[in-house]
């Protein structure tokens, strides 16, 4: 935020004072992701748990024609284990949401397919139309150079209309992004679902109609189905989003695992980072999107993995550095997919890219020629051999060996 | 008469919207606008925006960011503190977009500063910050940026009682952002019955609330942290203090052109 400040590094992970959500490093030199993390190993989460249920039952419908929660779910993050919780440990009906982000892969709509047949539920499917989803893009893109901003809005906006629509005021969430990378809150504040969060961080400050502009040729037809529910109808029905994350001990690699031997969920490599299971069902978020992160914030998706990994224990900060040091300069390999999809040369683009350059990390040396003011340090440690020790699993490639593209339409695909 | 306020505080350090607490620890929360853009679709009677690194590092109050928040355009009144310097730093916050200017360091610093302020602006747009904390049995008032602890000097009592400022805003410094931790003690500071109070820090629960909104001094009560734990959080606080006199919970709807 305060680009001038001087930028000062966390001593335990690899997060600094420049994180894209705001990190506050205390006077022992350690940011306040790692003190919060630090609650997990302090936390009764037994009793958590406890609280969890309380919390939650007195929204068990009466009538059981109804749901009694919605769970926003994705072929590729942590939706197995959120709806294991919410339907085998606290036996609720939830109505599964889900959004069409467009830049789905073949294994994400398989664990999709999965999710909804392994817990047998009930699913609803958001389908904006592409020329609207298009237009959104170019103008985000060019705004403030980002590419998923339609992912993310229909993933946080879709589950919050749905519960105003079929009157189910109660919304569980996985984690909670800014109390697990930064310790925005801790555990205790049981911080709940806020548009304010919303438009903050996961729309990097711009919601739907802020995108509107006389100089633009993107419209309010292209952006209404985006709008957040107004704080009158939300009230009207009472709507609560809660986190899972603040009452159950939050371990993506260790949840992955269990998923993946209990329910079948399935991860993937890729060329940008050595996690296995996050975002596998989008060509674009753990490649193009992320390399647009590392243009515009000087970090990329293999730190925020590499910094839970050390929060966790299972990597040193220095086996950290080297595969950081390694991952985030891999060219992203599903760009053409983009540039097919979007009607963009890939000059084009790079234009655009260029323009979202964050100067403070970024030198140009030549016209159109970048480079870091200061690379990432490797460190003397064998990336190879830690990333063995770490084992995360593969199970499929993105594409299920189909040299398929882009899904744009899921309904019915075979697992 | 509808009289009483509850204020939203948004606090910010190195350009970050923080949760702060005890003065001694921070969490970042985000960008400050969107904070208070946030506050305002609420209802929040008023909005502080306190930017606690300023004085601390004599840089002034932080211009561009008030600035981006008076581009706003909101309805709400807003107060403006951190690193106003003189009577000239006041002036200059209230034209670009604050309607009151609250000063801390400044009446250790000179306190004949402020008084010329009240002067300048109108006693009705400043208010004086106070961050104390009871120590064995005595109120002691606290210069943050050297952590040091004192009585309130006479200089300060006067400028307060003569009404050369408006509002004291007093602190719970020690339990600011703790919930249910307010130490009603600290509101006896030795100020004059007739100085109207502003209550802060470590305040969550309506039944405290009500409690100190039903003393005559008490105008307002201020809110930080626990307005950034829930959605309609402005609004929840309304709706349970029914029985004093604030403005109603107000649920937005857009309407759109």
């Amino acid at each position: 935020m305060n680009i001038s400040a001087p930028e000062q590094s966390c001593s335990r992970c690899l997060y600094t004072s420049r994180h894209a959500l705001g990190l506050v490093i205390d006077d022992e030199g350690i940011c306040s992701g790692c003190r919060i993390h630090e609650e997990k190993d302090r936390l009764d989460f037994a009793e958590r748990f406890e609280t969890l249920k309380r919390i939650v039952d007195p929204y068990r419908a009466k009538d059981p024609r109804n749901y009694d929660c919605i769970v926003p779910v994705t072929g590729g993050q942590d939706s197995h284990f959120i709806v294991h919780v919410v339907k085998e440990q606290l036996g609720l009906n939830p109505l599964l949401v889900t959004y069409n982000k467009y830049f789905n892969t073949p294994l994400g709509i398989r664990n999709l397919a999965n999710l909804r047949i392994k817990f047998d539920c009930d699913i609803l499917i958001q389908n904006v139309n592409p020329v609207s989803i298009k237009n959104i893009t170019r103008t985000t893109l060019r705004m403030f150079g980002s590419l998923h901003w339609p992912c993310l809005a229909g993933q946080t906006v879709f589950p919050v209309q749905t519960a105003v629509r079929y009157k189910v005021p109660l919304i569980i969430w996985g984690a909670h992004q800014g109390l697990e990378q930064v310790g925005m809150f801790s555990h205790g504040h049981e911080v709940e679902m806020t548009r304010r969060y919303r438009r903050d961080h996961d729309l990097m400050g711009h919601e739907a109609d802020d995108l509107l502009s006389l100089f633009d040729t993107l419209r309010e037809e292209d952006v209404w189905q985006f709008r957040y529910p107004d704080d009158a109808d939300l009230a009207q029905v009472g709507v609560r989003g809660i986190y899972l994350g603040n009452y159950i001990r939050w371990d993506p690699k260790a949840q992955h695992e269990q998923m993946v031997a209990t329910h079948g969920y399935q991860g993937a490599r890729f060329a940008r980072t050595f996690g296995t299971y996050d975002y596998v069902d989008c060509y674009n978020y753990m490649d193009l999107h992320d390399h647009l992160k590392l243009v515009k914030h000087g970090y990329s998706k293999v730190t925020d993995h590499a910094c839970r990994e050390i929060r966790h224990g299972r990597l040193t900060r220095k086996g950290a550095q080297a595969l950081v040091a390694h991952y985030e300069v891999q060219p992203p390999v599903h760009r053409k997919l983009f540039e097919e999809w979007l009607g963009v040369t890939r000059g084009g683009l790079d234009f655009i890219i260029d323009q979202h350059r964050n100067p403070a990390i970024w030198e140009e040396v030549q016209p159109n020629r970048f480079e870091r003011r200061v690379a990432s340090d490797p460190g003397a440690e064998d990336r190879a051999a830690v990333e063995a020790a770490l084992s995360f699993d593969a199970h499929a490639p993105l594409d299920r060996g189909t040299g398929h593209g882009y899904i744009t339409i899921g309904k019915g695909y075979p697992l | 008469m509808i009289k009483k306020r509850l204020v939203g505080v948004v606090t910010v350090r190195g350009g970050w919207a923080v949760q702060s607490f005890g003065y001694g620890r921070y969490l970042p929360l985000g960008r400050p606008e969107v904070l208070v853009q946030n506050l305002d679709r609420w209802g929040a009677d008023e909005i502080m925006l306190q930017c606690i690194d300023r004085s601390g590092g004599d840089i002034g109050p932080d211009f561009d960011l008030l600035d981006r928040v008076a581009r706003l355009g909101i309805a709400t009144p807003l107060i403006y503190s951190g690193g106003i310097r003189n009577a000239n730093d006041a002036r200059a916050s209230v034209n670009i977009g604050a309607d009151r200017v609250c000063v801390d360091a400044l009446l250790h610093d000179n306190p004949d500063a402020v008084a010329q302020m009240g002067y300048l602006l109108g006693a009705q747009a400043v208010i004086a910050a106070l961050p104390l904390s009871v120590v064995d049995g005595a109120v002691l008032w606290r210069d943050y940026r050297i952590g040091r602890d004192a009585p309130l000097s006479p200089e300060v009592i006067a400028l307060l009682n003569e009404g050369a400022v408006s509002e004291a805003l007093l602190i719970d410094h020690a339990h600011e952002g703790h919930p249910g931790a307010f130490d009603p003690a600290i509101l006896d500071c030795g100020l004059a019955d007739n100085v109207p109070l502003i209550a802060f820090g470590g305040i969550s629960d309506t039944q405290a609330m009500k409690g100190l909104l039903k003393r005559d001094a008490i105008v307002a009560i201020a809110v930080g942290n626990f307005l950034s734990y829930r959605e309609h959080a402005v609004q929840a606080y309304k709706e349970a203090l029914f029985d004093v006199p604030v403005r109603p919970a107000h649920y937005n709807r857009t309407v759109y052109s």
